[in-house]
């Protein structure tokens, strides 16, 4: 197994009982980066200097004797919306193109304790505002199992290089489902923790009641690992929950059977009247047969109002809270200046017009329209209370199920380029994802299998709050059956099963 | 349609941008379809129904309140354009 292939376990096993150097890893891992990146794109910055620097310093803990971590010499990519100290963090904008923050998030403060080496910034749609990674600033990226598609988004990149075998391991931020889509697009695990289990620090916000970082991995037990690191309260983010959910336990045994007996499992009575590609359909029958199988009860729950108006509640809240984050990016702070104009209300306008795209430019203007004094209670405060009514209806609906299986998207990746002319029929895809970060929940999003054309085949696992670990839980039972995610360019990939229809 | 091109100006100028024409159409049509979006809600009785917050968000956890030193001040700061030794410039902000 060449080095690229390995998860995270295994590479930070490897530096710490000397089989190889992490400096040795990052240059394994960077020859396969400069091998496909031409192709892929999925980094904006990559970090060859730091990151060996960085591996280095981990290899002169191990010649002298030191714990470097659990993830010694384990390389990562950061979504480019996450804060690194020297290092240029864009948010995949313009606007902030060549901003160099003086500090650094929390969850890479963690991460780097740990012994993690940084190994890029990762490409994203322009404020995590997308789907595709096609809004970015410094254009798309492709999908490493069809380089004519889209990776999914906004964290793209992130999922892209995991898929692409550059590193075991990434970190996006999910708003309303940008983890869990592009990691189904990609075919690796994605996880959106529950609101308040990572610290938000140094994530430049988007919707900061939705925003959520979490880890792409290989395997269960990887994703596991991770979140044993960074889930922890941070008295910089105040909505940092004190309390800690231990991910260190065993995850179940592995003597290779599947139990999932006493585990209720539901599915979506609303969601199974919508049309999804062939391939989707027949992974949800596959897996809730399998499910059965291993002892699993599968009931059915109804979700009417999260389906009626998840949707226009989420971009409702969405918009309004990313037109007050994004206030800040006027020239006077940091980002984008305007030297030459008259004044400081002709310089705002210079720096945001030439600095942000136009999926931000719009999401901005309805969150203006829709908190304006006149609008607000109509709109932006009857989503508050439309949110409520979305969470009760999950915490109601969770009092009877362990989890809800579902869809993650009910389409497979589109053509880079396509675009859908219909923009709110487009928002409407994004059903199965974006109600989870309404109510605060966590969402595990894992491969099934791939389509005969080789694209992969994902779904999603929903549970209650605090219930991530049992998500894991039933991720690595359902593991030992689908086997683990494999790197698009390695060969032995895409020998387990394929769905009907697959294009 | 309910809003117009000089409604969706006007709306733009307040978030500070200023739009070409080619955009600002699209931006009327993109807003007049959100808006039909979240017309929505009027088929909901929201009467008593507490706005959206996470319970555990019910108790605001504060911080410790400490004095913290920032020993990088000069690297934050240099970050910022035009920046003075201790004095940041910035345009007029005064009709002349």
């Amino acid at each position: 197994m060449s080095i690229c292939e390995m998860n995270v376990r295994q590479v930070a096993a490897g530096v710490r009982e000397k089989k190889f150097s992490a400096e040795e890893v990052f240059d394994k891992c960077l020859e396969r980066a400069l091998l496909h990146e031409n192709k892929v794109t999925a980094l904006i910055t990559m970090t060859a200097d730091t990151g060996r620097e960085q591996a280095a310093r981990v290899d002169e803990r191990v010649a002298k004797g030191e714990d470097p971590g659990p993830l010694a010499g384990v390389p990562v990519i950061l979504k480019d919306n996450m804060c690194t100290h020297g290092i240029r963090t864009t948010a995949g904008s313009r606007i902030l193109g060549r901003w160099i923050p003086p500090y650094s998030a929390t969850v890479w403060k963690l991460l780097s304790s740990a012994g993690a080496v940084l190994f890029g910034k990762a490409n994203m749609d322009e404020f995590a505002m997308g789907n595709t990674t096609g809004s970015s600033a410094f254009g798309p990226t492709s999908n490493p199992w069809d380089l004519s598609r889209v990776p999914g988004g906004s964290s793209g990149g992130s999922a892209a290089g995991v898929a692409a075998g550059y590193t075991p391991c990434a970190l996006g931020s999910d708003t309303g489902g940008s983890i869990r889509q592009p990691a189904s697009y990609c075919g690796v695990y994605g996880l959106k923790p529950t609101y308040g289990l990572v610290s938000r620090y140094g994530l430049i916000a988007y919707g900061s009641s939705l925003d959520q970082i979490g880890p792409f991995t290989r395997s269960i037990e990887d994703m596991a690992l991770i979140m044993q690191i960074i889930a922890r309260h941070d008295p910089k983010d105040s909505t940092s929950v004190a309390e800690n959910v231990d991910f260190s336990l065993p995850l179940g045994d592995k003597d290779g059977s599947i139990g999932l007996k006493g585990k209720r499992i539901a599915l979506v009575k609303e969601f199974q009247g919508f049309t999804l590609d062939p391939p989707i359909a027949d992974a949800m029958k596959r897996m809730v047969l399998l499910m059965e199988e291993a002892g699993a009860e599968i009931t059915e729950i109804g979700l009417p109002v999260v389906s009626r108006y998840a949707v226009a509640c989420y971009y409702a809240i969405a918009a309004s809270e990313a037109h007050t984050n994004l206030a800040r990016f006027d020239g006077v702070r940091c980002g984008l200046e305007a030297a030459s104009a008259s004044g400081l209300k002709e310089m705002f306008e210079e720096v945001r017009s030439k600095g942000f795209g136009p999926e931000v430019k719009s999401r901005i203007i309805a969150g203006t329209c829709l908190t304006e004094p006149v609008r607000s209670e109509e709109y932006y405060v009857a989503a508050t209370r439309v949110r409520t009514l979305i969470a009760a209806e999950f915490q109601k609906a969770f009092e009877g199920v362990d989890a809800i299986l579902q869809p993650v998207t009910p389409s497979l990746p589109g053509k880079i380029g396509e675009v859908d002319e219909d923009v709110m029929k487009g928002y409407e895809s994004d059903l199965y994802t974006l109600p989870v970060n309404m109510a605060g929940l966590p969402g595990l999003s894992f491969r099934v299998g791939y389509t005969s054309a080789r694209l992969p085949v994902g779904l999603q696992l929903v549970g209650p709050r605090w219930s991530d670990k049992n998500l894991l839980d039933i991720g690595f039972e359902l593991e030992k059956v689908l086997g683990v995610p494999q790197s698009a360019f390695d060969t032995a990939a895409c020998n387990t099963t394929s769905f009907k229809g697959g294009n | 349609m309910r809003l117009g091109s000089e409604d969706v100006r006007a709306i733009a100028a307040e978030a500070r941008l200023s739009l070409t024409d080619t955009e600002l159409a699209g931006a009327v049509r993109y807003i007049n379809n959100f808006l039909e979006m979240v017309d929505r809600f009027k088929e909901l009785d929201l009467t008593g129904v507490e706005p959206f917050c996470f319970a555990e968000s019910n108790v605001c956890p504060l911080r410790e309140d400490a004095p913290e030193v920032f020993p990088r001040a000069r690297e934050i700061l240099a970050d910022r354009a035009d920046y003075l030794t201790s004095l940041f410039k910035v345009p007029r902000i005064m009709e002349e």
